[in-house]
């Protein structure tokens, strides 16, 4: 990764010269590998891979920019990815022994290596590029247009594809205030779970009073389940640093504050990459490209804390304290980041800014519904075939987005419930699957959008002992300093517990909802406020599986433990005698070449027998 | 001047005026726990709950903290606002169970008891008010003890929970928590005053004349390095007649007695924990944040 | 003595330059402490605290409200383990648990044999490949009970990449 020249950008038509410079450098034709050395892909070993085909690369005396870093794609399961140009074409799970057979085959050859192509499952069609295979073809990629693309800590590869035009735009041709109602017009909302409208936001910025001001990037993307913003700042962090400047130049900010996760590292790296390269081009610092604008970017990471990513408590860690939030009456823009107006936007809010301004905000606007504009970019995980990343317009159906990207359900398994929103949204099951996803009609069911997690659940998951995950997590996480949300979060989760072991008492349903609807009520922040919503989305969905763990002492999904029953398969039995040999109560009986069975009035539901059993004889009922 | 409605009745406050302010003018009485004048008001305790009623919808707020900056309507005494109060009560009380000051307050809300278990473990019935480390802070200029941990391992201590390094035994946090969970102890043997749960010590001064021991060393030598004197105006009193001296002297102390009224040592609250009357006396009474 | 006193003032005001004594960058600062020294101790968060001028009752606050923080000395290994949502669903509750039971070790601690540290945390991003464990920064996915105990078993005792760093 070289940068041809260090020479300051001087003017708008300094980046373009530069731009045509660089494009007129690479043939279209020209050949190239790009590995992906996103965070799923290189805990696969990707970067090996990197290096082996820069090695081959080496070795046939080609030049080193043939071989290329990208970011993320998306499709993290089927890593690591490696896209071969010219053609585009999408191999996946490539390990180190494929190298040589791809260089030799497709860079050398021209040829496909056919059993490193996406196959679907279904219909066993291969698909030589991206754009055949189901899970991008329904995507409409304007945030992650150039994951994959992009070598991330190159800024002339984004340079190239037209970065930074956006803000040579608005710098040169557009006042603040042009901007300011560019981004009102497109209807954006913020993408980090509050769904508030980012031109207001910025209008309000604008108007407080007070200097300086801040802009501030949330990446402490705190959802588990969630890796949207991991993948743009590694992928593509130019976008975000991009967004952060014009936002700054409408709002009249001079500084801007990235605050990371300590959790992502390579995020980190890239950005601060990024910046310097940034830095060195003049599109930071003082009077960016000869506008007299200037405008200066500091990361700031976390020290690991989920209510970091509220607002206030993200400000109160900026100024070195704990991670405490504040009561929002006075709104931070007003009052922020040292008292002073601050505008603070999620990581993906900041990356739809560039294309925003260069296409315009009613373009923008005819994206998506009526009130939820635009795409979104959701972690589509769990139980479902296809995980990864997926942007999709705003207002496609759950049905869409689980069933033609995901592929459905992993295993042949029936489809239960969904989960959006972290731990702050709820349950969504099967007869919703047509609901069409936006910020209104998501926290109509009782969930929300959140910063865009969707987790995909089949029929083996128990929804109380989900119910129960998110309320320790958010013990956990809970900040501790108001009453409700401290003392409430470990009432709950007692109950809970109590329920999962088979310990529930009549009543504790509503005496859920009881602390759930006084949490909502008088918890200081967010993550207090939604804390029940987990419990309350599972109760109204699956109020029968609350009943049985509580009444009949059962677990329907087979999963909280003691609280269903072992028994053996007499079909599958080939009585070889292990489970009878490692089960710690004698509590079953049988000899050679007689089927065993389990004394229930003895078993104590240990599990021991199906762990042992090499035959899945044992199953649970 | 915005107005307060406050359960019906009409109050003008200034424009900033928190709602519990508005109360006060009302005459209105709304349970509280982690507010106290001479210090900031993060409005942690939640018990102050009133129903703010925004025409179309109401919204449950903290009345210690709210800004009245325009007309607005407020309920104290709607079951919304009474039923989240004895919701927090009760919570509380099942963290802090063997508190009395706690469970008067309690009854005064209409909590008898907690329907909850304890399951938060606490260090004597302490509700983390966090009153103690804001007068610390804020109005000694100490921060000698701080909050610690998060969520349930949160907790009040003096830093590695060694003795306080900074703690000038000026006794000011068991002057104001509520519920009684900082004691001053004297070692009489020793001659050394004691913060428990601190374990922080700090040694007596005994009067020259008959011994009797009143501040502690630290909490005069700060008196001393933050009290100036003024030599110059010295002289001139000297100059002066009685009569004119006790004038001048009556000027200077209207500002002492403002500072004192805020800390509620004329008239206004007492500090509960204490049993009436403090030993020693908070040295200053100006906001400060240490450190920035 | 002396020269290991003056040493650990050097490296408390290296880091204060290096963030310009700004302390809204006190995370960064304390993480790097604890990057070059292994832990927090007290002494070098004393000097620290007075270099900033802030009491000490703020960076106690500080480290022991972030989790990344830790007070004690850690292992020659350090062993993340992530329990996000996914991960969870995936069994990493059981992994967890067999990690606590087997190795004598609590969450956030240290084995009895300073063998290694584990931590366990909430969501690596890495959702797709769940579960994950992080060792010494190595990402392994896809991990059981099994696979994981054999993994930790097979840590060697002599310095690892943790220590390293610690030492320089």
């Amino acid at each position: 990764m070289t940068v041809a020249t260090t020479k300051r950008l001087l003017s708008p038509a300094d980046l373009q010269g530069m731009r045509e410079e660089l494009l007129a450098r690479e043939s279209p034709s020209a050949k190239c590998v790009r590995v992906c050395i996103g965070t799923g892909c290189v805990a696969k070993g990707s970067r090996r891979v990197y290096e082996l085909f820069a090695e081959a690369t080496k070795e046939v005396g080609a030049k080193a920019e043939a071989v290329k870093c990208v970011g993320c794609h998306g499709f993290c399961e089927r890593g690591p990815i490696v896209v071969i140009q010219p053609g585009n074409v999408f191999y996946q799970r490539v390990e180190e022994p494929d190298v040589a057979e791809i260089f030799r085959e497709t860079v050398v050859g021209g040829r496909v290596v056919e059993r490193l192509l996406y196959q679907d499952a279904a219909t066993g069609a291969k698909a030589k590029t991206a754009g055949e295979i189901p899970f991008y073809k329904a995507q409409q990629r304007i945030v992650l247009a150039h994951n994959g693309e992009i070598d991330p800590t190159n800024i002339e590869d984004y340079i190239a594809v037209g970065g930074y035009s956006a803000l040579a735009k608005a710098l040169a041709t557009m006042t603040p205030e042009q901007v300011l109602s560019e981004v009102e017009r497109s209807g954006l909302r913020g993408r980090g779970g509050g769904g508030f409208p980012t031109g207001r936001k910025w209008r309000s910025c604008r108007d407080a009073h007070g200097s300086p001001k801040y802009v501030i990037c949330n990446g402490d993307e705190g959802d588990p389940g969630a890796f949207m913003d991991r993948s743009v700042m590694e992928g593509n962090p130019h976008a975000v640093i991009e967004g952060m400047i014009i936002g700054a130049y409408a709002i009249g900010s001079s500084l801007g504050y990235l605050y990371v996760r300590n959790e992502y590292p390579l995020a980190v790296q890239h950005l601060r990459h990024a910046i310097r390269q940034a830095r060195d081009l003049g599109l930071v610092g003082e009077d960016i490209l000869g506008s007299g604008f200037s405008f200066d970017i500091r990361i700031n990471r976390g020290g690991g804390a989920f209510v970091c990513g509220e607002s206030t408590a993200l400000m109160a860690s900026l100024e070195g304290r704990p991670g405490e939030p504040r009561a929002k009456y006075v709104h931070t823009v007003e009052h922020g980041l040292w008292d002073k107006p601050s505008n603070l936007n999620n990581v993906e809010t900041w990356a739809n800014v560039p294309t925003i301004i260069n296409r315009g905000g009613d373009w923008f606007a005819s994206i998506g519904t009526a009130k939820s504009k635009g795409t979104k970019v959701f972690s589509l995980v769990g139980e479902v075939v296809n995980t990864g990343l997926v942007e999709v317009p705003m207002g496609m159906t759950l049905r869409r987005i689980i069933y033609d990207i995901g592929g459905g359900v992993k295993n042949g398994k029936a489809f239960k419930a969904v989960q959006t929103g972290g731990p702050s949204g709820g349950c969504i099951p099967t007869q919703f699957l047509d609901a069409r996803v936006d910020f209104e009609e998501l926290t109509k069911l009782g969930s929300m959008m959140g910063s865009g997690g969707m987790i995909v659940m089949s029929e083996d998951t128990c929804m109380v002992n989900i119910a129960r995950y998110f309320t320790n997590f958010l013990r956990d996480e809970s900040c501790g300093k108001c009453t409700p949300c401290r003392e409430g979060l470990a009432q709950m989760l007692y109950i809970l517990d109590h329920i999962t072991h088979g310990e529930g008492q009549p009543g504790d349903i509503e005496r859920l909802e009881a602390l759930g609807e006084l949490l909502a009520g008088t918890a200081l922040c967010a993550l207090g406020k939604t804390a029940a919503n987990p419990i309350l989305s599972t109760i109204r969905y699956f109020r029968d599986e609350y009943d049985a763990h509580i009444m009949d002492k059962r677990c329907p999904a087979k999963q909280c433990r003691g609280l269903f029953r072992y028994s053996i398969a007499v079909e599958l039995c080939k009585a070889c005698g292990l489970c009878r040999k490692h089960c710690p109560v004698d509590a079953i009986a049988g000899e050679k070449k007689v089927p065993h069975v389990i004394d229930q009035q003895k078993c104590t539901r240990c599990g021991m027998c199906l762990e042992k059993c090499p035959f899945n004889a044992v199953v649970k009922v | 001047m915005p107005t307060v409605t406050i359960d019906s009745y009409p109050v003008e406050v200034e424009a900033g005026a928190t709602i519990l302010d508005a109360a006060n003018k009302a005459g209105i009485w709304i349970p509280t726990l982690c507010y106290h004048p001479a210090v900031s008001h993060p409005a942690i305790c939640r018990l102050c709950m009133v129903e703010l009623d925004r025409g179309t919808w109401k919204q449950l707020v903290t009345a210690c903290n709210y800004p009245v900056r325009r007309d607005i309507v407020v309920s104290v005494s709607s079951e919304a606002a009474a039923g989240a109060r004895r919701g927090v009560m009760e919570l509380l009380l099942a963290r802090a169970p063997e508190s009395k000051p706690l469970q008067a307050l309690a009854r005064r809300i209409g909590v008898e008891k907690t329907p909850y278990p304890a399951v938060s473990k606490t260090q004597r019935d302490c509700i983390l008010c966090g009153l103690c480390t804001a007068v610390c802070e804020e109005v000694i200029g100490r921060a000698a003890i701080g909050f610690s941990g998060r969520g349930q391992t949160r907790a009040v201590s003096a830093p590695f929970r060694q003795p306080a390094e900074n703690c000038i035994g000026c006794g000011a946090c068991a002057a104001v928590c509520p519920v009684g969970t900082i004691q001053l102890r004297f070692h009489e043997k020793e001659g050394e005053i004691e913060i428990s749960p601190f374990k922080t010590r700090a040694k007596m001064l005994a009067c020259k004349q008959c011994g009797a021991r009143v501040a502690s060393v630290p909490v005069v030598e700060e008196a001393l390095r933050k009290a100036k004197i003024d030599w110059k105006k010295f002289k001139e009193i000297t100059q002066l007649c009685a009569k004119c001296r006790r004038k001048a002297a009556a000027s200077q102390l209207t500002d002492v007695a403002a500072m004192a009224s805020q800390l509620g040592y004329l008239g206004g609250r007492e500090p509960v924990a204490s049993g009436g009357k403090s030993k020693t006396r908070p040295v200053g009474g100006r906001k400060s944040r240490a450190g920035k | 003595m002396a020269k290991d006193t003056v040493a650990k003032e050097e490296l408390i005001d290296d880091i204060v330059r290096r963030y310009d004594a700004d302390v809204g960058m006190l995370i960064p600062m304390m993480q790097d402490l604890q990057a070059e020294c292994g832990y927090l101790q007290v002494d070098q968060l004393r000097r620290l605290a007075g270099r900033l001028d802030l009491p000490l009752s703020r960076l106690y606050a500080v480290a022991t409200f972030y989790a990344s923080f830790r007070l004690s000395p850690k292992g020659r290994h350090e062993v993340t383990l992530c329990v996000g949502t996914v991960c969870h669903l995936k069994g990493a509750g059981a992994i967890s648990e067999m990690i606590q039971k087997e190795f004598q070790v609590e969450a956030g601690g240290t084995t009895p044999d300073g063998l290694f540290s584990f931590q366990p945390v909430n969501c690596v991003g890495a959702c797709a490949l769940a579960p994950v464990m992080i060792v010494d920064g190595k990402y392994y996915d896809g991990m059981g009970p099994d696979s994981v105990r054999k993994i930790l078993r097979g840590l060697p005792m002599e310095e690892g990449a943790a220590e390293r760093k610690a030492r320089k």
